[in-house]
């Protein structure tokens, strides 16, 4: 027996929550860049930043693409085997 | 509660199934929930309120004093942040290792991280006076710091420890939807539209495999970095280029001892005896004795180095610890973490289960005594020509550390509500495909065959 489709509100959220998660992570690599940006405007060793920026933008970037494209993935593997994401519209 | 009747996983039927029982504290939470989190809850309010006097205040509240301006609150952010060195990191070895017997162990382990990293990361806002200015780093934060490091590195490892918590959990939150377990909005909410169809499992088996190698980098570097806090200063007892994989050590030890007190505490109270077995107490166990004779040796060599150079402001925190007033809690150290596990661990007849737990709850609070004996006797003697500091804890640092543990205990409590504690999809997938495919691996390590036929002599040229 098939499972009922998502209300429009839940997968609404669902969304809004991986969204959500992009904000997060833009917002911590715009963060690090003004950090890097501060270091080399004041000369303060700008090169220790870099090397940290190297290192922790990418890894926050890889975090929200993996659930990101767990989200995609799910919602495709779900259309492929015929079952509709959304509820369909009464009437 | 169940409320309504839902149509079945293409997964798990709806109707009683073999691991049902793992289910059963989620559908059957009752009055011992409501007990043991109101208990938790009202030890985590008297922590907020102690913290509220202590910001009204100031840290004059605590013992904390010049030179020892690190205290309890060092000593357990550096403590918390090694235990979650349990989860996602072990998790994560066993994982890409295919050690098979994982699969009851994984999501505990997991869990722990994401409850632990999050208090131990709040510790050092604990230990500023004004934490408000914490927010300065926002805005004028110096990425060169080690302090900074930490801040990214562990932001950056709670993010990927939530996420490797949570996508193995999705086809466990579909089960939960399809029974129709309250609160059912939330269960469809995370599970994100599980349907267990062989795509779905495509993607998320892709992601995990992804995740699971990001992991384990980030969980090294995340202690490395901890330790880069001390070592990276010139004072005598921190300055040592050890200190990185020393840390890494102390918290993958830490965090295999504190894995197997929650697996025992967890298999007692929901009786899961059929799932966590002898068998995985004994193989954490021999990991744990390797850590354990590992700390050895790398505390060994730490503080050998120290005494045979005999630089006089290093002697000073060697003396503090060994044979000052450090001496207790530097031998305590030493007795827990390496006699005590070594002696039950060693022996067949010692390795039970009773056994483990006292061996395991004797690293946690060694591990904890470690992290005391490299915070404050290097602080107490600093190498500025000053007086030997002292530090003695006051009544706001055991309750606010009484608060975290009852906040790590709640976490837990919180979680086996809503969510299973073993993995469903991940023990039935075992029951399904490990046989035949460990069978298929252990004959892919024996020498293949010889090319000719069985009782054909092979000729020697080929």
């Amino acid at each position: 027996m098939a499972r009922q489709a998502e209300p429009k509100w839940i997968f609404a959220l669902q969304v809004a929550s991986v969204c959500a998660i992009w904000v997060f992570v833009l917002g911590i690599s715009a963060w690090i860049v003004h950090l890097l940006r501060l270091s080399h405007r004041l000369h303060d060793v700008p090169s220790a930043s870099v090397g940290i920026s190297i290192v922790a933008i990418p890894v926050f970037l890889t975090g929200a693409s993996v659930l990101t494209y767990v989200f995609v993935g799910l919602q495709r593997g779900r259309q492929a085997a015929g079952k509709p994401i959304l509820e369909p519209e009464e009437g | 509660m169940t409320e309504e009747a839902r149509p079945e996983s293409p997964d798990i039927p709806a109707a009683e199934f073999e691991d049902s029982d793992l289910l059963r504290p989620i559908v059957e939470s009752g009055v011992g929930f409501r007990v043991t989190s109101s208990l938790l809850l009202l030890v985590l309010l008297t922590g907020w309120v102690i913290f509220g006097r202590q910001l009204l205040y100031g840290l004059g509240v605590t013992g904390l004093n010049q030179p020892v301006a690190w205290g309890f609150y060092i000593v357990n952010f550096v403590f918390f942040i090694g235990i979650s060195h349990a989860g996602t990191l072990i998790s994560a070895i066993l994982r890409l290792s295919q050690a098979e017997w994982r699969r009851p162990i994984t999501r505990m382990a997991e869990v722990i991280t994401v409850v632990v990293l999050a208090i131990g990361a709040f510790h050092p806002v604990l230990d500023l006076g004004r934490p408000d200015r914490a927010l300065n780093i926002f805005t004028a934060g110096r990425l060169q710091s080690p302090l900074l490091w930490d801040v990214s590195s562990i932001s950056a490892y709670f993010m990927a420890s939530t996420v490797y918590l949570y996508i193995p959990m999705i086809p466990d939150i579909a089960i939960l939807r399809d029974r129709g377990v309250w609160p059912h909005w939330f269960y469809t909410f995370l599970a994100w539209g599980w349907e267990g169809t062989p795509r779905q499992h495509a993607v998320l088996e892709r992601a995990v495999s992804i995740l699971m190698v990001l992991v384990i980098p980030i969980a090294v570097s995340v202690h490395t970095v901890i330790s880069y806090i001390f070592a990276m200063t010139l004072q005598p007892g921190w300055h040592s280029t050890i200190f990185g994989p020393y840390f890494v050590v102390g918290a993958i030890f830490s965090g295999i001892a504190a894995l197997m007190m929650v697996m025992i505490v967890l298999r007692r109270v929901f009786h899961l005896e059929r799932y966590l077995k002898q068998v995985h107490f004994d193989y954490l166990s021999r990991l744990l004795l390797i850590m354990s004779l590992l700390w050895f040796y790398f505390t060994f060599s730490e503080y050998l180095t120290a005494f045979f150079g005999n630089e006089p402001s290093e002697m000073r925190v060697f003396f503090y610890k060994v044979s000052g007033p450090y001496a207790p809690f530097f031998w305590a150290m030493v007795v827990t973490n390496f006699l005590i596990p070594v002696l039950i661990l060693s022996f067949r007849r010692t390795r039970t289960i009773p056994g483990i737990f006292i061996a395991s709850l004797s690293v946690v609070i060694g591990m904890w005594l470690e992290r005391l004996n490299i915070v404050v006797p290097s602080l107490a003697n600093p190498r500025l020509p000053l007086p030997t500091g002292y530090y003695i804890p006051g009544l706001v640092e055991w309750v606010m550390f009484a608060g975290g543990i009852a906040t790590f205990i709640l976490g837990f409590v919180i979680f086996a509500r809503f969510f299973p504690l073993i993995s469903v999809w991940e023990i039935e997938e075992g029951r399904r495909l490990s046989v035949a495919e460990t069978t298929e691996r252990l004959e892919g390590y024996l020498p293949d065959p010889l090319p000719s036929a069985p009782g054909q002599p092979v000729s020697e040229g080929g």
